[in-house]
This record gives structure tokens, sequence and C-alpha cells, in this order.
């Protein structure tokens, strides 16, 4: 019996180091991998301290004498405060007013029976092979009718219908048990109730991941905010750090301004990331 | 019928839910879409106050065009490099992800916190770090392995640039998808591997790769789509197409011909065309997953 035991632990140990490739290595190529990613951000937060004649000498990458006076100058004196407010109240209308908009179609999908219903779901589905690119002149042409150029207005309203939150919140939405939708039927529940005291509780991973990837999606959008909105006070961050590029005196650029102006664009969609990445993750697939 | 669809019986409130969704989709989707086409084949003057039929003739000059050819070939040379490599790269840190025992949840976030990072800090963090006068990165390639990097002047450079700027921004979402695939592999399999002593790498390509081929199929749609459509924010940042038009992908001829030459007709023809193009690439490589992917 002894002997079994040992001979046990000894297939055990063989099939460990077999099955894993050995995971010295493993964390090696992790930590490479990483560090490769992760390198330019570094890179940038460190030139980001610099001053204009540190940022000319290449080969000092030792952080520089400017601490924050970068990261203040550009949010005041360049406007990127402004900016950052801007991409916010975008981001946060269109986190809020597509999914909001999609729960409502997804519940309409899945607790209803109606005529061309299948048809309506493969009207929003097909949306999905017209990107902004596709119908880029004519949208701009009814904003300028609409006389939306420059509002919020523009900036929001060609991202609310989603065909991808729809999806998703209706394959959710019909994983959920027969006996809550039973019951909310035989208690006489309103549609809206219903959603709002049953599905959406029941949805909080969902909604959460969904709405995390609403916000990064809309805080990174940079060719619609270029061409329907012209008036720099109304500017989104990501087309502001554009403007940065031209700052600068006697034909030196001020990189470690720029590269300020980056790492503050980076930071919301970064911290919404990490702050909510189990949600997220479980939305795409992934539960820790 | 399930209680599901019989949960609430009316027609006109299923309407009603539905309304915000279709008037959106109808007035900022199909709209536009369909005006795209109209105007297509028309010729714009004086930024669309006059307007003439001209038939096909906007298709013609863009397919007789040997800028725009050029751009047609460039882009689908782009798209194929970056999906290759973002897929490449995404796979092998995945699948790293995969086989680590600790640290598994610390390692994750730092390995895909790209996908929250903005093409156009991308662009712009690479610009100045592999810029050809201040960059640092420029800096220690001269000084280390002796090649002379000048992307500002040599085409094929700033084309590799920006697509190691695309590559950078995607493979965090890559690698979430493959690692949820990844997870879904039997336990089963991989006692079976280890019984028949299969390697490492040869677990990955023989084994793994097949079983994740319909998340891969996916990812290459995706990836395709962001490298027609996405990219055009690193090509504004980083090289406005140039130099001598090395970096002028579809998207970016698009917007010129549009908001810079105020041709709107050849450009609502350029859109119908890469419309036609990402819809064909979609097509067949949801063909071709459905006749070599593994389900």
């Amino acid at each position: 019996m002894a002997a079994e035991t040992r001979r046990e632990a000894v297939s055990d140990a063989s099939s460990a180091t077999r099955l894993l490739p050995d995971q010295l290595s493993v964390h090696v190529g992790l930590v490479v991998s990483i560090l490769l990613m992760a390198s330019p951000l570094l890179l940038a937060i460190v030139m980001s301290t610099q001053t204009v004649p540190e940022i000319y000498d290449i080969g000092d990458i030792t952080p520089g004498s400017d601490g924050l006076t970068n990261y203040v100058s550009v949010l005041t004196t360049y406007d990127m405060l402004t900016y950052m407010v801007n991409s916010l109240v975008m981001s946060v209308v269109v986190t809020v007013g597509k999914i909001a908009v999609s729960l409502l179609a997804a519940v309409a999908l899945v607790f209803y029976d109606f005529r061309f219903k299948n048809g309506v779901f493969f009207l929003i589905l097909f949306t999905l092979m017209f990107p902004v690119p596709v119908r880029i002149v004519p949208l701009y042409e009814l904003m300028a009718t609409l006389g939306w150029s420059n509002t919020l207005l523009a900036l929001t309203g060609p991202y609310l219908a989603s065909a991808t939150a729809v999806f998703l919140l209706r394959q959710h939405f019909m994983s959920i048990p027969e006996s809550l939708v039973e019951a909310a039927k035989v208690d006489g529940v309103g549609p809206l109730e219903f959603l709002w005291r049953v599905l959406v509780p029941m949805s909080r991973g969902m909604i959460t991941g969904l709405g995390v990837i609403t916000f990064i999606y809309s805080w990174n959008q940079y060719l619609w905010p270029l061409i329907v909105v012209s008036d720099q006070n109304k500017q989104v961050v990501q087309v502001g750090m554009k403007y940065l590029q031209s700052v600068g005196n006697a034909g030196q650029t001020d990189w470690g301004l720029i590269m300020a102006g980056a790492v503050l664009t980076l930071l919301p969609p970064l911290a919404v990331l990490i702050a909510f990445r189990n949600p997220l993750l479980e939305t795409f697939g992934l539960a820790e | 019928m399930s209680a599901h669809e019989t949960a609430f019986d009316s027609s006109l409130g299923a309407y009603l839910l539905l309304l915000p969704t279709l008037a959106a989709i109808g007035a900022f989707l199909y709209y536009p879409s369909l005006q795209t086409l109209r105007l297509s084949v028309y010729k714009t003057f004086l930024f669309g106050q006059n307007t003439r039929f001209v038939g096909l003739e906007n298709f013609t000059s863009l397919l007789t065009s040997n800028t725009y050819l050029a751009s047609v070939g460039l882009t689908f040379a782009f798209a194929a490099l970056v999906v290759v490599s973002t897929l490449a790269v995404g796979l092998l840190v995945a699948f790293l992800l995969y086989e680590v025992t600790d640290g598994k949840a610390a390692y994750l976030i730092a390995a895909i916190w790209p996908y929250a990072l903005p093409t156009a800090v991308a662009g712009t963090v690479l610009l100045f770090l592999a810029h050809p006068s201040v960059g640092i990165y420029t800096f220690y390639l001269e000084s280390w392995f002796g090649v002379e990097v000048d992307w500002f002047t040599v085409g094929w450079q700033a084309f590799l640039v920006v697509a190691i700027a695309a590559v950078w921004k995607q493979v965090g979402y890559n690698v979430i998808f493959m690692l949820a695939a990844l997870n879904n592999v039997p336990e089963s399999l991989n006692e079976a591997c280890e019984l028949d002593g299969v390697g490492t790498w040869r677990r990955l390509l023989r084994v793994y790769v097949p079983l994740m081929s319909p998340t891969l199929v996916f990812l290459v749609v995706i990836n395709t789509i962001y490298a027609f459509f996405g990219s055009f924010a690193l090509i504004d940042l980083m090289t406005q197409g140039g130099p001598t038009n090395a970096t002028n992908l579809l998207i970016y001829q698009l917007y010129r011909d549009a908001f810079q030459f105020n041709n709107l007709g050849l450009a609502s023809a350029e859109s119908v065309i890469l419309f036609l193009i990402v819809g064909g690439l979609t097509y067949v490589q949801l063909r071709v997953s459905d006749r070599y992917a593994h389900y």
C-alpha cells in the first residue's frame, strides 16, 4: 500500500512537470510581455515630468525636474480640463442612454410575442454592418440640417442604439427562470415595473459590464467628434490631444506637456477598467 | 410557447418599448446609410449646395485612379499585418496566462489593460517615443543595432510604426476572448495530452488552437474591422497618410476627400466601397469558419 501511494505521488509530480511547462519560464514570459506592453506608457509617464531641454537630451530617461508642472499647465493653460469634462459628459450620457434604450428593446424582444419580431431583431442586428465611416457624410449633413453641430446631441445621438447591447441583454433575459416570469404574470406586474424590480437587479453584473464597455468605447471616440465639433471649447479630449501637438517654443515641441495630456486621457478609462474588472470580464465570458 | 414570450401580450406595448431603438437606428443608421448609397451617384459642388447625377462615374474614377488602388492594396496589407500579429501576440500571452498557477489575477489585469487604451493615446505616445529625432526608442534602436530609423521619410517604416501602434491597442481585447476560450477546453484533454506526452507548443497549436477556432474567427473579423476603420486616429495623429501616401489607408483617403476637399459624392462612393470590402471579408471569414472551425 505504501508502495502504491509512492507510485501515485511520483506520477503526480511527473505529470505536473510535463503538463505545465516549467512555471519559471511561464513567469518570465509573462513578465517580459507585460513589460513590453507597458513600457511605452511607463516611459510616457517619466517623460511627462521633463522640461523641454530634458526631453531633447534624448538618452535621459530619469524623472525630470518639472514634477507635476506639465499636468497643471496642460489642464489649465491648454484647456485639457475642459476637454476632459466634455468627454466625461459625452461618455456618461452615451452609457446611460444606450443601456436604458437597449433594456427597453430587450424586454420587448424577450417578454412579448408580436408580429415581425424576428424581422425587428434582424433589423437591429444588421446595423453592425454600418460603422460610422460607412455613413459619415450623410450623418454629418444630417447634424448640420438639424442644427446639432457642436452640440452634445451630435456627440451622443448617433451612439444611442446598439446591436451589441440589445443582443447581450436579450441573451441574458432569456436565461431568467420561467418561475419568476410566471410569478410576475400572476401578480399582474407591468413591464416597466418588472424591468425595474426584477430584471435590473438580476442583471446587475451584465449591466455593469456593458456600462464599462460603453464608457471606454465612447471615451475613446476620435473620428466623429473631430468632424462634428469644430468649436474648440466643445471638443472631446481625444481630439484635444491633437491640438497639443502644435504647442512649443522656437520649433521645439513640448513633448513633456503632450505626454502629460496623453496620460491624463488614458486615466479615466483605465481606472474604470481596473475598478470594474470583474463584471467586465464576466460579460466577456471570462468568469473569475 | 414559453412563459417568457407571453409574459405581456400587447403588440402596441412591445413596439412602444422598441420605439427609442427603432427611431435611433432609423435616423442615425439606416437613413444615413441609404443616403450614402444615393450620394455616391452624384457629384457635389459648393459643399453639397449643388448636385448633379453622374451615375457610376464616382466609382469608375476611383477604380481607375492609381492613388485609390494603391490605397486599397495598402489597406489590405495593413489589415493582414495587424490581424496576424495581434492574433500571434494575443495567443502567446493568453496561453501564458492560462498556464500560470500563481498570481493569475494580477497578471491578467496587467496584460489586458490596453483594452482601455484610446487609439489616439497609443498614436500620440508612439509618435513621441519612436520620433525620428527625439524618440527614445529610435535612439536605442540606432545606437544598439545601427539601423537608420527615419519613418517621417521612409514609407515602410511609417507603415510598420502605425501597425505596431494598432497591435498594441488591440492585443488586450484579443487576450480576454482567447483566455475565455482556453478556459472552456475540457480538463480531460489536458490529461490526454499528458498521457501521450504532447509537448507544450504542439499542445497549443494542435489541440487548443483548433478548439478555439470559433473565437479566433470572431477575432479575425473584429481585428479586420479595427484595422480598416479604427486606425484612423493613428494615421491622423502620426503620419497624415504620408510619407508620399505610404500610410494612406482607405479610411484616411475617405476623410480627406469628404472633409478637406469637400468631394461628398466621391467620398460617399468610397464609403460604399469600404462597406462592400468589409462586408465581403466578413462573409468570407464566416463561410471559411463554417467549413473549418470546430464547434
